[in-house]
């Protein structure tokens, strides 16, 4: 490498620096800045790899056999998950591009000194498609190499297509990104990215359960793709849809196809844009200056209150509420399990009338969607205070100011889910109350373990809350799988209930006896 | 300044202070003597000694400076007399009360005040106060007089409805200030409250801060300002390595320092100079 190309500005030099700071903020991420996690991340990883690679085997395995002759259904197969795959990339894509604007880091260095700010920008979409591609390639890898494994090294053609979707969702991202800030301005662009990217991260999969309920009365997505409805609506065999699908079952041109597709879907947006990006982040600069000044207290002032007598617990339970009412971003991070609801609303109210069987259903998925909401509300509440010296200062006891925010946790829990509740109880007062008790169990557990592990961090950090103690991610995964197996099995009146109700308590007890002491 | 000498929290004592005031005396018998603060062999090991057997004695009404180099222990000691974090050992009594048997009693009369503004941005100036008082238990009219009186004070009058994002240092450190000043403490405890302030605004602290003391309020607060502690303070403590190494007004410190054969002339002798003769005879050889 001449001297020239790795000068100091040098587009090389750049991308050195970025490579750098992208692979630091990895391993940041991963050991959350302690050096004496490394191994465990390491040791974890390959755990993780292992556990992936045999529950991929499970799952596609017996598809190995899949030819490049494959007809219409495994092509549709295959289609509907690329699609899945494809909307979750689109999302996390869109979340790092908006995140290059208003993330203030070196940004304000940068942009004081005479390197190409447009120069910067272009690499740093570049480090956003490389890392799309990377965790694509890491959540797909066991499933191509399943594949490979056991139908032959043709299956490898797909990492080229997971490449090439990373390319393409980055592209998308940035043509949307792009969109928003010229349609809204820099002060909403953020805020409505996040939105977008939550819906879009959830909308494929909830629009796909949506319309399996109403054509063919079923949850499963598989299904959905296998039913004569939908085969009966998609394109011939010869259609270009089919492309990415026959680019991973081996076939070279299609593979080729989808790379110069997914290639141009990347590099026209950046070639096109790279001469705004520069003027995008200036602006999202200056709206981060002025954001604020014309910001009112709005509606939920009444919510809050002024100057009335009111008790400790009550003050700061409503504060709680009002600072996620008033902060849409957080609040659509830690409710985006409720689009996860739609599905199950949406069955309940097709099936409503019908035999009790249809509510057993809903029992896991409500149980579930309880826990993850509870230990994501009480890690904002908890840990993620604002003003952990002021309430330290205040002469409440710390025992009174956790349960003040543990009951504004459970509050928020019962308010969301007390609708489906109702809707079930004149079917099945029973199923009822049994959804009612696994929604309960599973968000207390939740957010005691929250408060077991509380670590003072900032708000902001909500969606990077898991570096903190992955114990307590686990544990917390953990308890909702066990509680919603619990409540599933009761609602179908079998006693095997007890079975991953032990489990449950078992996971509670072990974070309980390591947690921070 | 004219803006201080309005009714309410900065024109008088309040009838929530009195009562506070009353309850602590009729508690320790009008006791705790002269002294606001009282510490004695406060000590906190993190890796090594942060705060190392330290004692410190702080009179009623006094405005009093705690210096140190970096690292000396000055927010870990003021951490634990806020009741922030528990001490390895030692005591801390504010108003004769035992802040460590009873926090939340010691709490009641004491403000903390960080360098760093801890507000909820999603807030208003009006709300944060209305919130910071009901935590204190101030009766909810008093509460809403003194926040009004305080934010007209500092100034922050025309963004009370505004919410706290946005807004600049000086003006979240100063809706820090408020929500400190709003419950009528005793003891105010600032760690280095003057940091990033422009001077307008850093001006305004002080006053207020001053009113205060003249109302016989005590202040202890580190700075790195050391003009702030030569104006502000009567008395001021020098730290080093968790200890406390020095103590007295400007004048006694200057004739401790010539005592030891700086070589200057007392009365010339700047607090700069002193900080740095007392702190370098503590340092390490480098």
């Amino acid at each position: 490498m001449s001297n020239t190309a790795t000068h100091p500005r040098s587009l090389v030099w750049l991308a050195r620096q970025e490579s750098r700071l992208s692979w630091r903020d990895l391993i940041w991420l991963m050991t959350a800045g302690y050096r004496w996690r490394g191994r465990s991340v390491v040791i974890w990883l390959v755990f993780v790899a292992v556990v992936m690679h045999f529950i991929a085997w499970g799952m596609v395995a017996r598809y190995a056999d899949i030819g490049l002759s494959a007809g219409i259904e495994s092509l549709t197969a295959i289609t509907g998950s690329i699609g899945l795959a494809f909307f979750l990339m689109l999302s996390q894509a869109l979340q790092q591009v908006t995140r290059l604007f208003y993330g203030r880091g070196d940004l304000d260095l940068l942009k004081s000194s005479p390197v190409s700010l447009r120069r910067v920008l272009g690499l740093r979409v570049l480090s956003v498609a490389t890392s799309t591609c990377a965790m694509t390639v890491f959540v797909a890898g066991p499933f191509i190499n399943v594949l490979t494994f056991a139908g032959g090294p043709r299956w490898l053609c797909g990492y080229g297509v997971a490449i090439a979707a990373g390319l393409g969702a980055s592209g998308i991202a940035l043509v949307l990104t792009s969109a928003l800030f010229d349609l809204m301005g820099a002060r909403r662009t953020r805020l409505a990215a996040q939105i977008v990217a939550a819906v879009i991260g959830s909308a494929f999969i909830i629009a796909i359960q949506v319309v399996a309920i109403i054509s063919i009365g079923t949850m499963s997505q598989s299904a959905f793709f296998h039913s004569e409805s939908v085969i009966a609506h998609v394109p011939d065999l010869n259609s270009a849809f089919w492309l990415p699908a026959r680019a991973i079952l081996g076939d070279p041109i299609p593979l080729f196809g989808v790379l110069l597709i997914g290639t141009a879907m990347f590099a026209v947006p950046v070639l096109l844009l790279a001469g705004r990006l520069g003027d995008y982040a200036m602006a999202a600069a200056s709206a981060d200056l002025a954001l604020g000044h014309s910001t009112r207290a709005g509606f939920t002032t009444l919510f809050l209150g002024r100057f009335r007598k009111r008790t400790s617990a009550q003050l700061l339970r409503r504060k709680e509420w009002v600072l996620l009412l008033r902060d849409p971003w957080l609040a659509s991070q830690s409710l985006m399990q409720l689009l996860y609801l739609i599905p199950p609303a949406i069955f309940l109210w097709r099936s409503y009338g019908e035999t009790q069987g249809a509510l057993i259903v809903l029992a896991p998925v409500l149980t579930m969607a309880a826990g993850q909401l509870g230990g994501g509300l009480a890690w904002l509440a908890v840990s993620g205070e604002d003003a952990p010296d002021l309430i330290a200062s205040a002469p409440i006891t710390e025992r009174r100011m956790i349960l003040a925010k543990v009951q504004s946790v459970l509050l928020a829990i019962l308010l969301v889910f007390a609708p489906f509740l109702i809707a079930m109880a004149p079917r099945s007062l029973e199923i009822a109350g049994i959804v009612a008790v696994g929604i309960a169990v599973a968000a207390t557990s939740s957010t005691l373990i929250q408060v077991w592990f509380r670590s003072q961090a900032k708000r902001r950090y909500f969606r990077r809350r898991q570096t903190s103690s992955r114990i307590a991610t686990f544990a917390e995964a953990f308890s909702s799988v066990a509680w919603a197996g619990s409540a599933a099995i009761a609602a179908a009146g079998s006693w095997v209930a007890i079975g991953p109700t032990v489990i449950a308590l078992m996971v509670l007890a072990g974070a309980w006896i390591i947690r921070p002491k | 300044m004219t803006g201080l000498n309005g009714p309410g929290i900065l024109g008088g004592k309040s009838d929530h202070r009195t009562m506070i005031v009353r309850e602590m005396d009729s508690n320790r018998g009008g006791g705790g003597g002269d002294s606001a603060l009282t510490v004695r062999g406060l000590r906190k090991v993190f890796q090594r000694p942060a705060v190392d057997g330290l004692d410190l004695t702080i009179r009623r009404a006094e405005f009093y400076a705690l210096l140190g180099p970096n690292g000396a222990g000055k927010t870990t000691t003021l951490r634990m007399v806020g009741g922030l974090m528990k001490p390895d050992a030692g005591s801390v009594a504010i108003f004769g009360i035992d802040a460590l048997a009873q926090p939340n009693a010691a709490k009641q009369i004491t403000a903390w005040v960080s360098d760093e503004p801890m507000i909820y941005d999603k807030l208003t100036p009006l709300e944060y106060l209305a919130f910071v008082a009901g935590l204190w238990g101030v009766d909810p009219k008093l509460a809403e007089t003194n926040a009004r009186d305080l934010l007209r004070w500092l100034e922050l009058a025309p963004n009370a409805e505004e919410r706290c994002e946005g807004f600049s240092k000086g003006m979240r450190q100063k809706v820090a200030l408020a929500g400190a000043l709003v419950h009528d403490p005793k003891l105010i405890i600032l760690d280095e409250p003057l940091t990033g302030l422009d001077a307008r605004a850093a001006r305004l602290v002080k006053d207020v801060l001053l009113e205060k003391v003249r109302q016989g309020c005590t202040v202890i607060m580190t700075t790195h300002i050391l003009e702030v502690a030569e104006r502000m303070a009567e008395r001021i403590g020098v730290i080093s390595r968790g200890r406390l190494i020095a103590e007295g007004t400007l004048d006694e410190l200057r004739h401790q320092v010539d005592s030891k054969g700086a070589g200057t002339k007392a009365g010339d002798t700047s607090l700069e100079d002193v900080f740095l003769t007392l702190v370098a005879d503590e340092e390490p050889a480098r």
